[in-house]
């Protein structure tokens, strides 16, 4: 029980000491969220015969998770209200405040309350001390620029979510305390943007990266995006089209223009594919969209198909398998196949079984389903508790390798 | 003009019914409904999404589904999918005798997510799904200790006698009792738990209070004299497990999703306690949607420090039938009907029968009785989870009732003279 400031990212040391040998206790995490609402994690430990649970080692009997998992009270905390997704608004001036406590066990899960022994506050911030916030609204382009403490230069990154539109800042908040300038990227239903996402308009973006290496404190001459969901589609297209875009993150999207047109200059991409026929109902009537946007190898969608292989820079593909929302797998094998029928061999692709589609940070909990603004019901996101939060470990590792922030450094200047 | 045609329009709530839409554009994506309004003023709901033929035809016999609340030719998936519009609740007929549930069933010429007020559907039918067949009656019982609900077919009988168990949420659960007695059985539906008078929570399990059940049962002028069957589920099983083996007067019993052991609340009956096998509630999981699944909570029979809590299930006299879903997530029902059945075995037994259904979980019930994944439980501050893929359980439904029937008919024919 130690540690008070702390970024999210950072492991911390969970330790309860002073029990009796083999005593059952209960760890909670409880965290209310920038609208109040509640998450928690409950879980349930046996001392050892020196009376100690140290979460490094000792394995969860039950609860949220089972085994031993020193971050378990992190990522399997749940909403109190169901569908609630855990997102932090303010990233720069307050942190998520986290309670952990420890209980004896009587009677769980009953209502009458269980006798609380010991308890400790941790912080969880998004964001290093240092790390600058700067409101960007220039031409077109809307959005929150980050930029790491000191004077730089840093390599760029544009950071991309998907579509419940606004401005959503903390894994770009989390890149710059990791040395990146980063620029969360809104695109709709934000500010002046449009309200609807209709079209996506690579200008509109390759205005961004523009700004982005104009800004003094940004190493050029290329720029990284870190995209998710509709994000993803929208980082493929730039990796596509816009010479600047060096080394591209997708994670969870689809490659194909369905729903909505995607262009640059005079080209055009789009075709019908979605089949919303073929939704599907789970059985707690969570919405799964999976099965509604077409396969990407089908004759009828070539024209949607992105024209990948014109992409110059590296392409890392993170795929859950147990994606709901999306079936991201044979979206990403696709774009892997049409690059490798062109040659070439920038590609690679990251599949995590149980993952589900909102791979995020670490210890970021598992959101399993929740309310997009949108669409009628609620949309279920798919992922099992503990190989999703082994995901989002491995994949931040990956997407934060340095050979990445060496492309940025080292790819080559082309006009245009 | 759009019609929607289905037959027969009453029926039992375990009966198929043929639904059929005319009238629709040729190859025109349309959205059946069916909505529920139980008793507490609860909605449910199920949606389904097909595409008519070049006649501008959809027969949900012949027709697949393409999305929605179940996908594939299911005549009656409309039914067995339904879902409450607030999660977690569960579909229980109160009032077996004097009123059905009624269903709207809906056709819209679109693709329909949500019911919206604007948009109408094109033709509609309301059905009515009854719990009770004509001229059944039902007796409330308050005889000695007993309590329950006597359901008694029409006609002078004799009928073959059944004692309906459920689990561990206590009360008088009736509708499965009404449905068996409709189909020529008489059947007692037996509260053993927060019922009336009956004690509030189950401490112990008396097995002389269901011998005074099955008696009174057996005496009853138009039940059959030469035995009773007993179905039973969860705890029910349990109890319905112990029956069999204590009581000379059963002959019959169905154990649905039950133990082969004693667990948690002491047995007992005349001289004999049989001490359960503690929960560990410390094994209890949460399941992503915060349910809680109490399926690692039960102590392993096989351990040596058990062994005086397992059921000497080789002494039952009479035939019984296991009944387990595979993804029951309540308790590992498989695996103790499987233990039940080696340890008839190893006695050279040979009255036991396992029907094990991959795919369904733990609230095995009659056909088209909507999966219930996860709900309420009075006793839990969070839902508790059943488990259960959909279409599997919906399976295991239709043909476990039709086994149900078959094994208590051929248990429980007069001409079977052994007691």
């Amino acid at each position: 029980r130690e540690l008070t400031l702390n970024l999210s990212l950072r492991i911390i040391q969970i330790r309860v000491t002073g029990l009796l040998p083999s005593q059952l206790i209960m760890l909670q995490a409880s965290l209310t969220d920038e609208r109040g609402e509640l998450f928690q994690s409950q879980v349930f430990y046996k001392a050892d015969e020196n009376g100690e649970v140290d979460l490094e080692h000792a394995g969860a009997l039950g609860g949220d998770y089972v085994g031993i998992h020193p971050m378990g009270l992190f990522w399997s905390m749940k909403p109190k209200k169901m569908l609630s997704r855990l997102l932090k608004r303010d990233v720069i001036n307050s942190p998520f405040l986290v309670h952990l406590s420890v209980y004896d066990i009587t009677k769980p899960f009953s209502s009458s309350p269980d006798s609380l022994m010991a308890s400790e506050t941790v912080e969880r911030w998004y964001s290093t001390p240092g790390v600058q916030r700067i409101q960007l609204k220039e031409g077109r382009v809307r959005g929150a620029l980050f930029l790491p403490p000191g004077d730089g230069p840093f390599p760029g990154v544009i950071d991309l979510f998907g579509g419940i539109g606004g401005l959503v800042e903390f894994r770009a908040s989390l890149l710059a305390s990791h040395g990146f300038a980063t620029l969360a990227l809104a695109y709709f239903a934000y500010d002046d943007l449009p309200k609807n996402l209709d079209v996506i308009d690579i200008e509109y973006f390759e205005e961004a990266a523009d700004i982005l290496l104009r800004h003094p404190k940004v190493l050029g001459p290329s720029i990284g995006i870190v995209s998710v969901s509709r994000g993803a589609q929208i980082g493929m297209a730039m990796a596509t089209f816009l010479k600047q875009v060096a080394a591209t993150v997708c994670i969870n999207g689809v490659f194909l223009a369905e729903q909505v047109v995607i262009k640059y200059r005079n080209e055009k991409f789009f075709s019908f594919s979605q089949h919303l026929e073929r939704l599907r109902i789970n059985e707690l009537g969570l919405l799964a969209f999976y099965s509604a946007v077409g396969n990407p190898q089908e004759e009828a969608n070539k024209h949607g198909l992105l024209p990948v292989e014109r992409a110059e820079g590296h392409i890392l593909f993170i795929v859950g398998e147990k994606d709901y929302s999306v079936n991201s797998k044979i979206h990403a094998e696709q774009v892997m196949e049409q690059l490798r029928r062109h040659g070439k061999n920038n590609a690679t692709l990251l599949s995590y079984p149980g993952a589900g589609h909102l791979i995020e940070p670490p210890y970021s909990p598992l959101c399993v389903a929740s309310m997009n603004p949108f669409i009628p019901r609620p949309v279920l996101w798919g992922g099992e508790t503990i190989p999703h939060a082994e995901a989002q470990e491995h994949s931040w590792k990956e997407i934060l390798k340095p050979s990445y922030s060496e492309v940025l450094h080292f790819s080559p200047v082309s006009p245009g | 003009m759009v019609q929607l045609i289905v037959t027969p329009e009453t029926a039992l709530a375990d009966e198929p019914i043929c639904i059929r839409a005319t009238g629709l554009n040729p190859f025109q994506v349309v959205t059946f409904t069916a909505s529920l309004t139980d008793e507490k003023g609860k909605l449910f709901q199920s949606r389904a999404f097909y595409k008519a033929n070049e006649a501008g035809n959809v027969a949900l016999d012949q027709a697949a589904a393409l999305g929605g609340d179940y996908v594939g030719v299911h005549p009656m998936g409309l039914f067995w999918s339904l879902k409450p519009v607030n999660p977690f609740r569960r579909l229980l007929k109160q009032d077996v005798m004097n009123s059905p549930f009624y269903i709207q069933l809906d056709i819209f010429d679109s693709l329909l997510l949500e019911d919206s007020p604007k948009i109408h559907p094109k033709a509609s039918q309301m059905i009515e799904r009854w719990f009770s067949g004509p001229g059944l009656q039902r007796i409330p019982v308050r005889n000695g200790r007993v309590r329950g609900a006597f359901f008694l077919p029409p006609g002078e009988g004799p009928f073959p006698g059944v004692i309906d168990l459920f689990g561990g949420i206590g009360g008088l659960i009736e509708f499965r009792a009404s449905l068996l007695a409709s189909h020529g059985f008489g059947v007692l539906a037996l509260a053993y738990f927060a019922y009336e008078d009956l004690p509030r929570s189950l401490l112990e399990v008396d097995l002389e209070y269901f011998e005074e059940a099955a008696n009174m049962l057996l005496h009853h002028p138009q039940i059959q004299r030469s035995g009773i069957g007993v179905i039973s589920v969860c705890k029910g099983a349990e109890i319905g497990l112990a029956m069999a083996i204590h009581l000379e007067q059963v002959a019959a019993t169905i154990c649905i999703n039950g133990t082969n052991a004693v667990h948690e609340t002491p047995c007992k009956y005349r001289d004999l306690v049989i001490s359960p096998i503690p929960h560990q509630k410390e094994y209890t999981q949460i399941h992503v949607s915060g349910a809680l699944n109490f399926r690692r909570i039960k102590g392993d029979p096989r351990d040596e420090v058990n062994q005086q809590s397992v059921l000497p299930v080789e002494k039952a006299r009479g035939h019984i039938l296991f009944i387990v879903g595979e993804k029951d997530e309540c308790l590992n029902s498989k695996a103790y009907a499987e233990q039940a059945m080696e340890q008839l075995k190893s006695h050279g037994r040979s009255n036991g029968t396992l029907l094990s259904y991959p795919g369904a979980g733990h609230l095995i019930e009659p056909p088209y009785s909507p999966l219930c994944f996860a709900s309420w439980n009075p006793f839990l501050s969070r839902p508790f989870l059943w488990g259960g893929d959909i279409r599997s359980h919906a399976a295991a439904q239709e043909h476990s009732w039709r086994e149900i029937q078959k094994f208590l008919r051929c248990h429980l024919a007069p001409s079977r003279s052994k007691l």
